[in-house]
């Protein structure tokens, strides 16, 4: 659906992205972690045509963005990190005036406007002024806003920033929401461990550059180039260890209470194989799955790295 | 018909509460404390208490004057903030990235700013409408003064959303309206004036389009033709058809009017400017034929 490539975008002789390439599949949730400065809002708003890019190609649907913008922007619905409100405008008549921009008239602007704030559960609020709601609530009504044409690419900068935890889980919930919809978002989030629930793939860019990125599972083959298994025991945790060592293909064996995460070289095959093992060697074996491994320890080391150069 | 989705939304924030009613009441205020005081005057100096032309013309060009000024006045405070308020609010992306074009953001909020004014204007057609008592003024000039108020409004509005495009903050923006307003109303007077002192050239043909610029030349000189004047402002120009006072005189424009000829072209170029600027992606000369050489290539 979305594709960049060889994406360029310098403020005088700063270099904000270089040389970025993403493909992004329809109806996916495309994660965007990044230190601060890292090019992620910059590569957002050169998407959403709220920039221009140096060089580079960006198609959505085969179409290029960079030459065909006012098309594209109907499909696309965003939502900034910092975003202002109009003063002396109401819930309802802030979600009509972008209807109304988007020549949706009428019942059907009415229709839309109920929607959407159900969806975003403010329909208590729609005759309340819009300077008056708290940040959490005008974060959802933001949110609501971009998905006012019904667009098919959905990209929110940092949706829950600032939130505090129950409004980032009403947050997450809406996305989930969306996600069912079948809409395709880009998020941008510091908030590592939502990302990794939330997300089918991840792309992580530091100093303008894209560090890594695909699913989770090949993230994590990527960086630690094994898969991660968690395994519970009900006691003996030793033996298991000594078992585990047995074996070329496992290591970065860590321990805590009962649990063992293990680094595994091998396929499906291999993991089996080890699980069978530890059955019939008498290990009492609660569980035994692969991880989806931690985002912040990935993000971590890959962004670590360039720091340490 | 689809009408301009900022400029309803504008009108909407605008017209909302006590603040628009507030400053149409005062305006209307000032107007009428200045007609009754004007009339008083005219009254007094005539000794006379019967109907007299020169009460009305008194009275008219009272009215015109005040409302000139306060037009000059109001409008700046109105446009000047119109996109650099926006994005002190950082509302502009979210507009900026919807599928409305930079000159439909512009437009809408000259509309909005001047429609306001405009409103002003016609609150202010009954007090007019009292010089008829007097006779001596004509409906058809009335629309005149209208339609050059119109037109200088939308001019300085253009100023205004011209500077809030191309200025971060509001207060700098409004300095700059006001300061070029000055420029125009004061300062191209002064430049003629110093260009003659310097140079001894009374040939002032050869300055005087500058006047062209001037609201203040425009208006006078309105005034000044509708009471059948041609000194004046007018003598001053030498451009007044009619006035006789050089070979160029017949066939030149009035001063009036070339400020309505000036101040359109001015207004046109600034709201394409400000369009331009406010265009995240705008693409220069060198891009446009880049672009098309690349597509040539591919075909």
């Amino acid at each position: 659906m979305l594709s960049i490539r060889n994406l360029n975008k310098k403020y005088g002789r700063f270099q904000a992205v270089s040389d970025l390439n993403l493909e992004i599949p329809e109806g996916e949730i495309f994660g965007f972690v990044g230190p601060n400065g890292a090019g992620k809002t910059t590569t957002m708003k050169i998407v959403c045509g709220l920039l221009r890019a140096t060089s580079g190609e960006i198609t959505l649907d085969g179409t290029d963005i960079l030459q065909n913008i006012k098309g594209i922007k109907e499909k696309i619905g965003y939502m900034p990190d910092f975003f202002g409100v109009y003063d002396d405008l109401k819930v309802n008549e802030y979600l009509e005036f972008y209807a109304s921009i988007y020549n949706i008239k009428g019942q059907e602007r009415k229709r839309i406007t109920n929607d959407l704030l159900e969806l975003v559960d403010l329909v208590s609020k729609r005759e309340a002024y819009v300077d008056s709601l708290s940040r959490g609530m005008k974060q959802r009504l933001c949110l609501a806003r971009s998905l006012v044409h019904n667009p098919r690419l959905l990209v929110l900068d940092e949706p829950a920033s600032g939130m505090d935890p129950r409004a980032r889980f009403e947050m997450k919930e809406i996305l989930k929401n969306l996600k069912g919809m079948g809409k395709t978002i880009i998020i941008s989030s510091h908030i590592l461990p939502e990302l990794a629930e939330l997300c089918t793939s991840i792309g992580i860019i530091d100093k303008g550059r894209m560090v890594i990125s695909g699913s989770n599972a090949e993230i994590m083959q990527q960086v630690y180039n094994k898969k991660i298994v968690r395994i519970k025991v009900r006691d003996r945790l030793d033996d298991a260890v000594m078992i585990l060592k047995e074996y070329p293909f496992v290591d970065k064996l860590l321990t805590g209470e009962n649990t063992i995460q293990a680094g595994f070289g091998g396929g499906e095959e291999e993991m089996s194989r080890v699980l069978s093992d530890l059955i019939s060697r008498g290990i009492p074996v609660v569980s035994f799955a692969p991880m989806d491994g931690n985002l912040e320890d990935v993000f971590m080391k890959v962004t670590k790295g360039d720091e340490e150069q | 018909m689809n009408i301009n989705p900022v400029f309803l939304k504008e009108l909407k924030v605008r017209m909302r509460g006590w603040k628009a009613a507030g400053i149409i009441a005062l305006y209307l205020l000032v107007l009428t404390a200045v007609a009754v005081f004007i009339i008083y005057t005219v009254f007094t100096d005539l000794y006379t208490s019967s109907i007299d032309p020169q009460v009305s013309i008194g009275a008219y060009t009272g009215l015109a004057v005040i409302q000139f000024i306060l037009i000059m006045f109001i409008v700046p405070a109105l446009t000047a903030g119109a996109i650099s308020g926006e994005r002190e609010k950082q509302t502009l992306d979210l507009v900026l990235c919807t599928r409305l074009r930079p000159i439909s953001i512009i437009t809408g909020k000259l509309i909005a700013s001047t429609g306001q004014t405009l409103l002003l204007i016609i609150a202010s057609f009954p007090l007019f409408s009292m010089v008829f008592l007097f006779g001596g003024i004509s409906a058809k000039e009335i629309m005149q003064l209208f339609g050059f108020y119109i037109v200088t409004a939308v001019t300085i509005g253009s100023i205004g959303i011209f500077f809030s495009t191309h200025l971060k903050r509001t207060t700098a923006s409004t300095v700059f309206t006001y300061g070029t307003l000055a420029f125009l109303a004061f300062g191209t007077i002064f430049i003629g004036v110093f260009y003659i002192r310097i140079f001894y050239n009374w040939d002032y043909q050869k300055f005087l389009p500058i006047l062209y610029s001037n609201p203040l030349a425009g208006f006078g000189s309105l005034l000044a033709e509708q009471f059948g004047y041609y000194g004046g402002i007018n003598a001053f120009l030498g451009l007044s058809a009619g006035s006789g006072q050089n070979s160029n005189a017949a066939n030149a424009i009035s001063p009036w009017l070339g400020n309505i000829i000036f101040d359109v072209v001015l207004s046109v170029v600034l709201l394409i400017m400000s369009a331009a600027r406010i265009n995240p992606v705008r693409k220069s000369l060198f891009d446009t034929v880049r672009i098309k050489r690349k597509i040539k290539n591919k075909d």
